[in-house]
């Protein structure tokens, strides 16, 4: 049976006058993977800081693991990992020093040993974690995030600074973590992960929910915002979304030369 | 407290691995002992007494060991990590930011002993150095000076809004303490108009007290001295901690 892991209704967050959150409500289940998609600055890293219990919503309700994350932080990591968008460690600890330090938060911690193989790090154990690259780094924050055995899973941006065979890779580890009864809420701007990996979407646009749903209804959604447009079946997520999301300009020359 | 124990390791290596924290803690008083010592040896600072030099600037030097841990090291980890976010990292652990600021403050104060213990320890082999006073009251001078440079240095990183202006904080309240307060040359050398300025100084009753309980003072004739540290600990503590709680760690 599936349980509601996250539960969320009704959040709302401003910063000074800026309501970065309005009215959000959505909900993730055991086993389900929920991406959270928009521009920068739609809120997708406010709303998930509010889950996550690292910032104090305005009003609304959030519980995850039936307990507000606000007030039981501490609890409820003991089953909950994280990836924080951006996030670095004490300068000059070791690859290995970091995971052994994150395993001991943990009753029963993953076999790191084992994560770092996998991850292809095993041979940067003994390197000074600053000194790694971007994707590396990337790939041990996700090392972290799983060093509880977490039931839940928040990923702000999981494969921003992977290269392609290893964001590859990692869909088919999170198809598996999936597939083991974790629920996973990411935030993604790589809308074929999203297609690839997602059960529910979350759109957010300016700090509002536009939509909430499976992908099929997503689809629905954007057809229906876009009565008049002849689509050609099949059309991919990322062409959906760039159909509805807030057009910019791109730089011209005039500026430049 | 196994989890505390695994982060005090690592805060440990991280101190040791830490070049400014290692040699300035552990190492530059020694060699400061060296230095002063090879130009005065441990000879009577006046006549008719056998307090030598040495035996007032070892006191001296313990508490430039607390300047160096409670107003340079500590604080400029606090900041960096506040800075670098992450301490938010750890607050999406079980362990929290908590218990990593308690281990930090913890191995500051563990090196701070270790720091004395070395430069005590090179000052009686190299100088015989007396040590007159009672372990305990050499403990509670030692507490006093720590806690009040300790709270200090606390205090900076609340008012500090990045690392820079934490350093500039710190660097300034330090050197300006070390040079005023008798802490790298005896205060009775002093001319009149610097002697006033330093009697405005925290460190400069750190210094007092540490070469009164050295050379065998009660506790209680140091009153002043226990006092004014005292205060300075739980001002500064109070104001840091209350700063500290409206700030926001998610930015």
């Amino acid at each position: 049976m599936t349980q509601e892991l996250v539960q969320v209704e009704r959040l709302n967050l401003t910063y000074k006058k800026l309501h970065a959150l309005q009215d959000i409500s959505f909900s993730v289940k055991s086993g389900e993977i929920v991406a959270v998609i928009g521009q920068n600055g739609s809120g997708k890293t406010s709303a998930m800081e509010c889950i996550e219990g690292l910032r104090k919503p305005d009003s609304g309700l959030i519980r995850v693991f039936g307990k507000d994350p606000w007030l039981c932080r501490r609890e409820i990591y003991k089953e909950m990992g994280v990836q924080l968008q951006e996030s670095e460690y004490p300068l000059k600890i070791r690859t290995e020093e970091l995971c052994r330090l994150f395993a001991s938060f943990y009753d029963r911690p993953a076999d790191w040993n084992l994560l770092l193989t996998q991850m292809g790090l095993n041979e940067k154990r003994k390197h000074p974690v600053h000194k790694l690259s971007g994707g590396e780094r990337q790939r041990l924050s996700i090392i972290l995030s799983l060093m509880g055995r977490p039931k839940l899973l928040v990923l702000d941006e999981l494969t921003t600074g992977l290269d392609p065979e290893v964001r590859q890779n990692m869909w088919l580890s999170f198809e598996n973590i999936r597939k083991s009864g974790v629920a996973v809420l990411m935030v993604s701007h790589y809308l074929d992960e999203v297609e690839a990996l997602a059960d529910k979407i979350l759109f957010l646009e300016k700090g509002k929910q536009q939509f909430f749903g499976t992908q099929g209804e997503f689809r629905e959604y954007v057809k229906r915002r876009l009565p008049r447009h002849e689509w050609e079946e099949p059309v991919s997520l990322e062409k959906l979304y760039f159909m509805i999301a807030p057009k910019t300009t791109g730089l011209t020359m005039e500026g430049i030369l | 407290m196994k989890v505390f124990t695994v982060i005090c390791k690592t805060e440990l290596k991280l101190f040791l691995r830490d070049f400014f924290s290692f040699f300035f803690a552990l190492v530059f008083p020694v060699l400061m002992l060296l230095l002063f010592g090879g130009i005065y040896g441990n000879a009577p600072v006046y006549e008719g007494t056998d307090t030598g030099m040495m035996d007032i600037s070892v006191p001296a030097y313990a508490v430039m060991v607390t300047g160096v841990t409670g107003l340079m090291s500590l604080p400029l980890t606090l900041s960096g990590y506040r800075e670098k976010k992450i301490y938010k990292r750890f607050d999406a652990t079980p362990a929290g930011k908590k218990s990593i600021i308690s281990a930090q403050i913890f191995i500051s104060f563990l090196m701070t002993l270790a720091g004395i213990a070395i430069l005590t320890a090179a000052g009686i082999l190299l100088y015989q150095i007396q040590i007159k006073g009672s372990f305990l009251s050499v403990l509670t001078g030692l507490l006093f000076s720590i806690a009040a440079m300790f709270s200090m240095g606390f205090l900076f990183t609340a008012i500090g809004w990045d690392l820079k202006s934490t350093s500039l904080l710190c660097y300034l309240c330090y050197f300006i303490m070390l040079f005023l307060s008798g802490a790298t040359m005896p205060d009775f050398m002093f001319p009149d108009t610097i002697k006033k300025i330093s009697s405005f100084l925290p460190m400069t009753y750190a210094v007092d007290l540490m070469q009164g309980v050295f050379a065998g003072d009660n506790l209680s004739l140091h009153g002043k001295e226990l006092s004014i540290l005292g205060a300075v600990a739980v001002i500064c503590t109070a104001i840091g901690a209350a700063l500290y709680r409206r700030r926001d760690w998610t930015k």
